[in-house]
């Protein structure tokens, strides 16, 4: 109690120093938080983008098949793994699809094309294609697999694919692929839609029915053959524990269920490349603010040098003395803290709900980012709390064993 | 060694009288070495009784000082010994050097060395707090003491609200609060004016012959020798004269 009144004492005698010293690393506090809000925010919103754009958060595969896609790696009774899986409350979509690549022919030109079967209304659940649609119509259950008058099966195509093919609405559209059988798969389709444009996802594909892609690939007998289900949940950092508890509950070691982070592994890395980098710029400020805390520290225990003597000379033990000087930088940093949050807390928020509009928007491989969003979490709270509390004791820790270990007469004789 | 030096101060304690507050045993203290040595004390053997008043004089730069700081546990002597209640305080470790100094040595410097955050109540009660004793003994010693020095009404000021003498008066009821088996002044008057520094050694003079408590001075101070009653002179860390007065 003895130790807590004086460093609160002497936090207050030399109030200017004091004062500064706290907006020091009260400002490093807001700008760390602040960093750290943009910089998780900005991740946070990117992988959203880039989930909901058509990876989803976790996606379920026969083994192998992300490392060696094969038309024949199928998931067998998908049906059954997709009601089990939408009776999780975390899961908001699941979408099955079918991949074969193609060839795709439109009135003289040739081009190779993703085909990819899905279920629309699923996949509309899972992904933002439905918005993608820049001409024609989505293919709602009822039109996808409800062929023309000529009996083709309604296709949407993407925009690159289109222009190549010089193909619009209402065009035949030919593919040619293999059969599950072996035999040479081919058949007419009817444009309805053309989506994304010519940086997207799905500029080169085209989109099919799960039926119409099983009557295309020859897909007999089970009826709910798929290469792929892609899962949305309601939180994306939830991705890796649900991905690891749905293995274990599908106890079929035949497939393999990963998080988007596995999946789309290399833009994953690339991301947590470029997050070292905003490391380093955070680093570099927490050092400026520790040199400052460093030097008032130093300065308020090398003019009182003298009075550690004292107070050693009249039977204060070294470790109290310690504890005297750790005690008041502490108090001092969380004090900091404190007003730090008060200072980031109203703009971290607004970052999260309104964000900064950006000039131009940027392309990240055909997802479009116009808004710059923060986050506000325990995470982005907590990590500069920390930060900012280790690194005032850790520069307070020299200075304090310094007044520890002094003489008491050397210190009494100090100017 | 350790056994050696135990028992040698066994044979100490039983040789010294049960009176003795302080013995020193060829003491020496020794500052540089080779071309700038300098031998601030030189074989210094003391022994002062419980209730001395006893001024340690000499010219500016004999020793008083450094004498004084060896028997206060302050300073490490190059050689010889220091028995403080029949305890050598050269073989206590950091800890149990700031416990002793805290439960057997008050002291009183010449600049007063006050906390400047705390007030005067709180400087004198310091080293309670460090002892642990219990708040209405702690007040009770307070008050008795402030009574006494005349610091009544004062007890809310901090050291810089307070005048040389006052700060000096704090000074000297720190040291004496916890009842100490000796005080220590170094040169306690000289930042006071001659009226002052009179009054505050009749005080201290009272106390001494009042409660029995033992006084070490270093000093020039003439108003500290004329109220002396042992004086032992230093010239180059010698101890050249021992006078007991009566």
């Amino acid at each position: 109690m003895l130790i807590v009144k004086l460093a609160f004492r002497n936090i207050l005698r030399n109030r200017r120093r004091s004062l500064l010293t706290l907006l020091s690393m009260g400002g490093g506090f807001f700008l760390l938080c602040l960093t750290l809000s943009m910089t998780e925010g900005s991740y946070s919103n990117i992988i959203n983008i880039f989930t909901q754009d058509h990876t989803g958060h976790v996606q379920i595969h026969k083994e192998n098949y992300l490392e060696r896609p094969s038309l024949y790696k199928t998931i067998n009774h998908a049906d059954e793994i997709i009601s089990q899986l939408e009776q999780q409350p975390l899961v908001l979509g699941v979408a099955p699809r079918i991949y074969s690549p193609s060839l795709a022919y439109g009135k003289n030109k040739t081009f190779p094309a993703q085909v990819v079967g899905i279920d629309p209304e699923r996949e509309a659940k899972t992904t933002h294609l439905e918005n993608k649609v820049n001409e024609g119509q989505y293919l709602t259950r009822q039109l996808a697999n409800k062929t023309n008058k000529d009996a083709y099966f309604p296709a949407m195509i993407g925009f690159s694919l289109a222009k190549n093919l010089q193909l619009t609405i209402g065009d035949e559209l030919v593919l040619i692929s293999q059969g599950i059988d072996g035999s040479i798969a081919n058949d007419i389709f009817n444009v309805v839609a053309i989506v994304g444009d010519a940086g997207s996802y799905e500029r080169m594909n085209v989109y099919i029915s799960l039926t119409a892609m099983r009557t295309f690939l020859s897909i007999a007998g089970d009826s709910s053959k798929v290469h792929e289900l892609a899962l949305i949940l309601s939180s994306q950092s939830q991705a890796r524990k649900f991905a690891a508890s749905t293995q274990s509950a599908l106890k079929n070691e035949s497939l393999s269920v990963d998080p988007w982070q596995v999946v789309e592994s290399s833009f994953y890395k690339s991301m947590q490349a470029d997050k070292k980098g905003s490391y380093i710029s955070m680093g570099i400020i927490i050092f400026i603010v520790s040199i400052g805390v460093l030097n008032t520290i130093l300065m308020g225990t090398m003019e009182r040098t003298r009075e550690f003597g004292v107070l050693k000379a009249i039977g204060t033990r070294p470790l109290a003395v310690f504890t005297l000087i750790m005690l008041e930088s502490f108090v001092l940093a969380i004090i900091s803290c404190l007003i730090g949050l008060v200072l980031a807390l109203p703009v971290c928020f607004w970052l999260a709900s309104v964000g900064i509009s950006m000039p131009e928007p940027i392309d990240m491989g055909g997802i479009i980012f116009d808004t710059m969003l923060g986050e506000v979490s325990w995470f982005v709270v907590l990590l500069p709390s920390v930060v900012v509390i280790s690194s005032t004791l850790i520069v307070s820790f020299i200075p304090a064993l310094r007044a520890a270990k002094i003489s008491p007469l050397k210190a009494l004789q100090a100017v | 060694m350790t056994t050696q030096v135990n028992i040698t101060d066994v044979a100490k304690k039983a040789t010294v009288s049960q009176n003795t507050v302080i013995e020193t045993t060829h003491l020496c203290r020794e500052f540089g070495q080779g071309d700038t040595l300098v031998k601030a004390l030189t074989d210094a053997n003391i022994t002062i009784e419980r209730g001395e008043f006893t001024a340690i004089i000499g010219p500016s730069g004999s020793g008083k000082s450094t004498l004084l700081q060896l028997i206060g546990g302050l300073d490490n002597p190059s050689s010889g010994d220091v028995f403080l209640d029949n305890k050598n305080i050269n073989h206590m470790t950091g800890n149990e050097l700031s416990d002793f100094r805290r439960d057997h040595i008050g002291f009183i410097f010449q600049a007063y060395n006050l906390i400047p955050v705390l007030s005067a109540q709180e400087n004198i009660e310091y080293i309670m707090l460090l002892q642990g004793v219990p708040a209405t003994e702690r007040n009770k010693r307070v008050d008795n003491l402030m009574h006494t020095l005349g610091l009544e009404g004062l007890g809310d000021r901090r050291p810089a609200e307070l005048s040389g003498g006052q700060q000096q008066r704090v000074a000297v009821a720190r040291a004496m609060v916890s009842k100490p088996s000796i005080i220590l002044a170094d040169e306690p008057t000289a930042n006071l004016d001659s009226k002052t520094g009179a009054d505050l050694l009749d005080m201290m003079k009272e106390l001494n012959e009042k409660q029995n408590m033992t006084f070490v001075f270093s000093t020039h101070d003439p108003k500290i020798m004329e109220r002396a009653k042992r004086i032992i002179s230093l010239v180059d860390g010698c101890i050249v004269a021992d006078e007991r007065r009566s």
